[in-house]
């Protein structure tokens, strides 16, 4: 079962999420700021980390590029409420920019896509 | 000299004086004889003063009925005026009004030892006379004056004090040259300067063109009050009729002012009055009188502190009646009044003019000044909107999420799982509300690349087929750009595309219609998206691209303004209108590339 690494300062939305993957048939992990992101995907090795950009401490952009220099294997979803980092050319080595949404249907969607691909060019 | 002698010729000299005195004097002696005459009395009574002399006071002087008698003449006091007849020489009473003086004459003092040195002072009365006839006509005279100065301090009144426009006022100054109770010429010519044409030119004129109108007219305005200020507003509705034969000879008045030596331009120049008899030969005036048919007339010059505003023309064609010297006087005087009123009223329009243009530059500079506020109240409410858009989306997310989850959990025909539902659609709208002010307030960047509008268009419009299709409405093409590029960022011209789009499906129910059409125009090509709906309210028109405004129930009011800052981006213009058919109809024209600027 794939991994997915969750990572959001607000913890409604990592429950949220986490339900939501869950019913989708993901195992899932969260984490409540990058920090603790970089640890988990050093420690846990999710199969995929969906990342939100803004938060308090380190933000998702600087974690983003942290996660790449260490596996840029690994595929990375950003989910944030800014639309306007769709502009910022550091977010273009994520893997698929989601815009948060009550409705998770295109983030789990985005997931299950990106790991369809792994898992078929990993073999 | 002796005193003697020096008083000799004092006497000498008192009686010349008063005998040629062209006043009516009279020096009557102790016994009624005249002793004393002068050269006016002699007119008075038709003789030579000589042969008055000796003549017997009493039998010339008639009291009037009831009046004074000789004897209370001579007895009253010498401040009271009596009124009398005489006698002329012919025969007939003439009225007289009379004076008396009681003076006790002393005998000269001569040398003593002469006997009349003791004589008692006789008395003598000195009696002046005055026609009564030719004070009555003085009087007129004077009353003729009085009512003509009473007349020019209406005209000042009705000139200065009323608001009136400057042809009201010409119209004013030619009734008051021609009413009987003004001037009462017959006919009245205002000629004024044109400063382009830089001459003297006939402007209004007023007057009867023959004896039966004239008639006619004076007649009307016997019958009218004598209110001056009325006369000119009753007047002003029969001047169109009576007058058109005048106002024709008024219009084929010019006279250059460079014909200095013409009679006009000079009484202008020198600022005078001037009466034009039969016999004058002045230059200029054959054509003058060509011009009225009027052998005698009058000039005076419209003057004033600033200089000259032209002349009044003014004669007596149809009574024929000479220009008397008072007439000419107060033509001065009124015309002076008018040149006054002409130059106030000009003033005053130059005046209002220059308000008005004050008003427009302050109410440009408001409506400027209230935009700059207005966009820096945007600019503030959108950075604030921006924050709380932000930090709203959270929760929402974390709201409509659950509930979304919570609905799946619930069995179908659970009355919960509909109120779920509820909470999730809800929240969809307000996180639609964030997403597109989100959009609005995001600086869009310029990526324009070259593209074929139709292609793009029908691109656009395509990918919503399914929906036109789900709520039966019809869609229909008409695009006429052919292969014509543009520069532009696809996607955001997608958007607008989109959002007029959705706007028009809104609009409809089943069964209506939407056109879209492209064309060319000079420089540019337009972009139309019709429908069949009801229209929009004339008076929301110029809101439709405002922030926040809506006619819709749902909508965060930002779709069409999101699109006209794309539009405008690009450099074109948006707009929207009511079709003459019904329906709206949203368009914009984007600029084509000029050629040679490049790809």
């Amino acid at each position: 079962m794939a991994k997915v690494l969750i990572v959001d300062d607000e913890p409604h939305l990592r429950l949220l999420y986490e339900t939501e993957l869950r019913r989708a048939g993901f195992e899932t992990m969260a984490a409540g700021n990058a920090t603790q992101g970089l640890e988990f995907v050093e420690t846990m090795k999710p199969d995929l980390v969906v990342l939100d950009i803004r938060m308090a401490g380190m933000d998702g952009i600087e974690a983003l590029q942290r996660i790449l220099e260490r596996d840029n294997t690994i595929p990375v979803v950003l989910n944030t409420a800014f639309s306007s980092y769709r502009d910022n050319y550091l977010t273009w080595a994520a893997d698929a920019y989601v815009t948060k949404s009550s409705d998770v249907t295109e983030l789990v969607t985005t997931v299950e896509g990106l790991l369809k691909d792994r898992m078929a060019t990993s073999g | 000299m002796d005193h003697e002698n020096y008083l000799k010729m004092r006497n000498e000299i008192a009686v010349a004086g008063l005998e040629q005195s062209s006043s009516a004097i009279l020096v009557i002696g102790p016994e009624g004889h005249i002793v004393l005459a002068s050269d006016g009395a002699g007119v008075l009574f038709g003789l030579a003063r000589e042969d008055l002399v000796g003549l017997e006071f009493e039998h010339y002087v008639m009291p009037l009925f009831g009046q004074s008698s000789w004897s209370d003449l001579l007895s009253c006091d010498s401040d009271s005026v009596h009124d009398l007849e005489i006698r002329h020489s012919r025969g007939d009473l003439i009225p007289v009004s009379a004076n008396c003086q009681r003076y006790d004459a002393r005998p000269l003092s001569v040398p003593s030892g002469s006997e009349s040195g003791t004589e008692a002072s006789a008395p003598h009365w000195i009696v002046h006379l005055e026609d009564a006839r030719r004070r009555e006509h003085q009087d007129e005279m004077r009353a003729a004056r009085l009512a003509k100065l009473s007349l020019l301090n209406q005209v000042s009144d009705a000139l200065h004090g009323s608001n009136l426009t400057l042809d009201q006022i010409l119209q004013a100054v030619l009734i008051c040259m021609t009413a009987g109770q003004g001037l009462r010429f017959n006919r009245a010519f205002l000629l004024l300067i044109d400063q382009e044409k830089q001459a003297l030119q006939g402007e209004i004129a007023i007057g009867p063109s023959n004896a039966d109108e004239a008639s006619r007219i004076w007649m009307d305005l016997a019958e009218q009050p004598a209110d001056l200020l009325d006369m000119m507003t009753t007047y002003d509705r029969s001047i169109k009729q009576t007058d058109i034969a005048v106002n024709e000879i008024v219009r084929h008045m010019t006279i250059p002012l460079s014909d200095s030596e013409n009679l006009l331009v000079q009484a202008m120049a020198e600022g005078r009055c001037r009466r034009v008899t039969p016999d004058d030969d002045l230059p200029g005036v054959e054509t003058i009188r060509f011009w009225l048919g009027c052998a005698e007339f009058a000039v005076a010059p419209l003057v004033t502190r600033q200089g000259p505003l032209g002349v009044i023309l003014a004669d007596n064609a149809i009574s024929r009646a000479p220009v008397t010297d008072l007439e000419l006087e107060f033509l001065l005087m009124f015309a002076y009044q008018s040149a006054a009123a002409i130059e106030k009223s000009r003033l005053q329009h130059e005046l209002e003019q220059r308000l008005g243009e004050l008003s427009k530059a302050h109410q440009k500079q408001k409506e400027d000044q209230e935009s700059l506020m207005r966009m820096e109240r945007l600019s503030v409410m959108g950075e604030t909107s921006a924050i709380v858009a932000h930090e709203l989306r959270n929760p929402l997310v974390a709201i409509g999420g659950f509930a979304r989850t919570l609905m799946r959990s619930l069995e179908e025909g659970d009355p919960n799982r509909e109120f779920a539902r509820i909470i999730t659609e809800e929240v969809g709208r307000m996180e639609g509300i964030i997403h597109d002010l989100l959009d609005f307030i995001r600086p869009r960047k310029q990526t324009r690349k070259m593209v074929r509008i139709d292609q793009l268009v029908a691109g656009t419009i395509g990918r919503f087929q399914g929906e036109i299709d789900e709520k039966e409405l019809v869609l229909k093409y008409d695009l006429q750009a052919g292969d014509v590029e543009i520069s532009c960022n696809p996607g955001e011209i997608q958007q607008v595309l989109q959002n007029f789009l959705i706007n028009a499906m809104q609009m409809l129910s089943a069964g209506g219609e939407i056109i879209i059409r492209t064309f060319l125009l000079e420089g540019g090509v337009q972009i139309e998206v019709l429908d069949s709906g009801p229209g929009f309210a004339e008076d929301v028109a110029d809101k439709l691209f405002s922030p926040f405004f809506s006619t819709k129930a749902t909508g965060s009011g930002l779709g069409l303004t999101i699109s006209a800052q794309i539009i405008k981006a690009h450099g074109g213009v948006p707009g929207a209108e009511n079709r003459e058919t019904g329906g709206a109809k949203f368009f914009f024209i984007l600029p084509l590339p000029k050629p040679g600027g490049g790809s």
